[in-house]
Formats: structure tokens, sequence, C-alpha cells
């Protein structure tokens, strides 16, 4: 089974098109989605109705779980909050349901999907450090976890004799080893924060044993435009083009 | 002779005429009309009847009498006003509109007691015990639901079919999160968020609505009762 797995679109249309476009290239059977569909861009509804048509499982990210109003303000930072703000006021009731029909995590062809963290995946840590990610190893019990929320395409292996690293996301084949375990974020669509603003997402090839980041570039300038007119945080139109 | 006419949860279940000179209103059983409630004070209110004028009087209530939901410390009745008490309303006739059969002279005083007030009261009773164990208010798991009782102690419940939920319900076509039981500072606010129609309060569907004490919720098969704590 050939994967493309998706993650933190955040509501930019120009980079999930582009992604979209490259998957057909990418000779998947399925495309799964790793949640934040929405947050921080001006596409919210473009974008979820893109991935509902597109993904089979679709994950809930701690912005869907904001917008459903079961994730209180105060535990958001400014820049969420804010554009949370624009962002329920431009989707409706039919957007409301298709998130309210989002899973918190899935197991599918033998890896765990989820947005933020396997321990608690309905209060969205953040996995950075290989200390966090010690800690995570034994909350699933698949060989591959692949995850979201941080941004940042990280690969962290668990190898024979309890030996932990953590490296920036590289492509590699999974190692046939039982004891060789993976946690492995696949990096983000819509806002990228590894100093490379193109679009980031995951193929894996589960007979293969493989996993390939690709980068997409996308009209960068077209997303900022609309992000100005729809007045959003400069913050969050400056950062696309520099991708931190 | 005036009439009073007792609900409780808009279901009457007293008719008052009485040729007394006064009326003591309470939760104690030395009041002329005993009202059953912990939102009622021992010694709530009284209502003073003299030339054809009636006064309701609260007695320094801790929660208050009011008349046509504003509340009052002594007020001159008016026919068909609604005295509201704790979870009571008592609505005020000049004169008595059709003395029911049945009913049995106590001093004065014309009571109707049905068994269905009893068990009216005895719910209530029982709602009150639960409400008190749990310390808050609560979910009774009433049809479908793999709970008796659930507490409704965090900012927001979720309500579906997803594995993660708070509360779960069963049926065809339900959202993982179907609902949600938000806590505001006025009460417990219910909102439908999956697909319209499969959340429902008494039998009508809801967009979003503030729970009153005894809402009947369904989604999909599950039914819970809402019960309102402290």
């Amino acid at each position: 089974m050939r994967l493309a797995l998706i993650s933190d679109i955040h509501a930019n249309l120009e980079a999930l098109e582009a992604v979209l476009r490259d998957i057909e290239t990418a000779d998947v059977e399925k495309i799964h989605c790793l949640g934040d569909v929405i947050g921080y861009g001006c596409d919210p509804v473009a974008c979820l109705r893109l991935v509902q048509d597109h993904c089979e499982i679709k994950l809930m990210g701690n912005h869907e779980y904001a917008a459903l109003g079961l994730l209180p303000p105060s535990q958001m930072n400014n820049l969420a909050r804010e554009s949370m703000e624009w962002t329920v006021q431009a989707i409706t009731d039919q957007e409301i349901a298709i998130m309210a029909e989002f899973e918190m995590d899935a197991t599918t062809a033998g890896v765990y999907l989820v947005h933020a963290s396997p321990c608690q995946p309905d209060s969205w840590p953040y996995i950075l450090s290989e200390t966090e990610a010690r800690q995570a190893f034994p909350c699933f019990s698949q060989k591959i976890t692949f995850f979201g929320h941080t941004h940042l395409p990280m690969v962290f292996s668990l190898t024979s004799g309890d030996f932990l690293r953590g490296r920036v996301g590289h492509d590699l084949d999974v190692d046939d080893d039982v004891q060789t375990r993976y946690l492995i974020n696949i990096g983000s669509v819509g806002q990228p924060r590894d100093v490379d603003p193109r679009a980031c997402y995951v193929v894996f090839d589960g007979e293969e044993g493989s996993v390939t980041y690709r980068r997409v570039e996308y009209d960068i300038k077209a997303t900022q435009a609309k992000m100005v007119r729809a007045q959003l945080p400069q913050q969050l139109i400056e950062r696309l083009e520099v991708g931190r | 002779m005036p009439e009073i006419i007792v609900k409780f949860d808009d279901r009457v279940i007293e008719r008052i005429v009485t040729e007394k000179k006064r009326i003591t209103i309470g939760r104690t059983n030395d009041n002329d009309v005993v009202l059953e409630n912990r939102g009622v004070s021992r010694k709530h209110a009284m209502i003073e009847f003299n030339n054809n004028a009636a006064v309701i009087i609260d007695n320094e209530s801790l929660n208050g009498t009011f008349v046509n939901n504003r509340k009052i410390t002594e007020e001159v009745l008016r026919d068909e006003d609604v005295i509201t008490i704790g979870k009571y309303s008592l609505v005020y006739h000049t004169e008595s509109k059709a003395p029911a059969e049945g009913m049995a002279s106590m001093d004065g005083t014309m009571v109707l007691n049905t068994r269905q007030q009893k068990s009216l009261i005895e719910n209530d009773r029982l709602e009150r015990q639960i409400v008190a164990k749990f310390g808050g208010s609560v979910l009774i798991g009433e049809e479908n639901v793999d709970f008796s009782e659930f507490k409704l102690d965090r900012d927001v419940t979720t309500i579906g079919k997803a594995k993660f939920v708070h509360v779960k319900a069963k049926g065809m076509f339900l959202a993982g999160i179907q609902a949600k039981i938000v806590k505001e500072t006025d009460g417990y606010c219910l909102t439908n968020l999956g697909k319209e129609g499969r959340t429902k309060v008494n039998g009508e569907a809801i967009d979003s609505c503030i729970l009153k004490n005894g809402d009947l919720i369904e989604v999909g098969r599950s039914i819970f009762k809402f019960v309102e704590g402290e």
C-alpha cells in the first residue's frame, strides 16, 4: 500500500492544490490527512471540501477542535486565537459537520496516525525533542507513528539497545529489525516552519518500507495577497515566504 | 374567592381556593402551601388577602420571590399574575375559575392532590439526591446509554460515536462528535455539531439551546436526562 500523508494545511488553498497535483504524480492508492486543515489561513472552506473529497482518513487537529468549540481559547497562542476568531466567522454549519466526523487517531496499513501525540491525542502536546519522543514511544504499539502539529519534518528512531535518535526529516528505508520503531513528523503543507517555504508532505510505501519527503513549490504571493485582503495578522502572512 | 394554581415544571399539581386572610408558602410542612424544592426557603413568602386585594410578601427568602419574572419584596397581585418560587410557579386568579370535582376541604383551604404530583415530587427528590451525590449537574442515562449517571464537570462535554468522546451515543449516521455541552456562566448549552436533526431536546431537533432541568436529550438512539445541580 502506497500512501500520501498530508498535515497542517492551515487553510492555505494554493499549497493544498499544489500538493494534490503533486500527489497525482506520486502513484499512491490513498491520501490520509493528519489534521489542522484550517486555522491561520484564509481558505478554510475550500480546504475542508478538498480534504473531504480526496482524503480517506481525516484526523482532528487542535484547530478543528477549537473551531468545534472544544478547546478553550486560553489554550491557544495569540496568533492562533486571532485567526480562529476569523475562521469561525468564515465557516458554516456544513463545515462544522465535516469536522465533527474527523477521528482523533487511526491505524492503517500497519502504521499509527495522530495529529500531535500518541500519548494524549486530544490534549495536543508537542513532540520536538528526543526527551518528548522517548515519552511518546511507549504510547503506541505499531512500528511507525506518523504525526504533524509542530510543522517540523522530523524522524525519531528507537533502535535496539534503547538507542533513540532525532533527526531533521529525511527519506528513509524502514529498518527490518523488529525492535526498530519510528516517530515521523510529516511536516506542514500550508505553513512550513523548517526554513523551507515549500509545501511538505510524505509518501509512505508499505511494501517497499520507504518514507519519502516531498517538497512542492506553490504560489506563495497569491496566498499572501488573499491573506492581506482578509486582514489576517501580518506575522502569519510574512512567515509563509521564509518558512518559519 | 381568589384562587391560586400551583405548577411544578409547568404541570398543575395543586389548586388552592381559600377564605383565609393569609396563606404562608414555604418548604416546611407547617406552611399552608408546601413547596418541596431546595430553591424554596422554609418560610419563603406569604399572601395576604383583604378587601378583594391580594398582596404577596417575600419573607427575605434566600432565592427570592418573583412576580412575572421580576424580583419583588412586596407586590399587589393582579389577575393572572405568575409568582415564581424555586421551580414552582403560582398563578393568581382574583376569582376561582372552575372548582374542580373531588377537591377536599381542609381548614378552609381546598387542595387537590394527585398521584402524579407525588411521583413528580418523588422523582425530583431522587434527582436532587443524585445531584447532591455528584456535587453538580448530571446526565442520567435513560436509553441506549452505557452509564446511569454522568457528571458534567468539564467546560465542554462531547457526545457522539467516536471512541474519544466523553459521552458515547448510539445510532446510525451519527458524527464522531455529534454534539457538545458547554458549561456557561448561566447554565449548560447543548449544541449540535454533526449533520442537523440528530440532536433533539424533548423531541425537537435543535441547533443550540440552554438546557433546563429535566430536559430529555436525544442523540441518535441514545437518550439522556439533564438534571441541573447547584
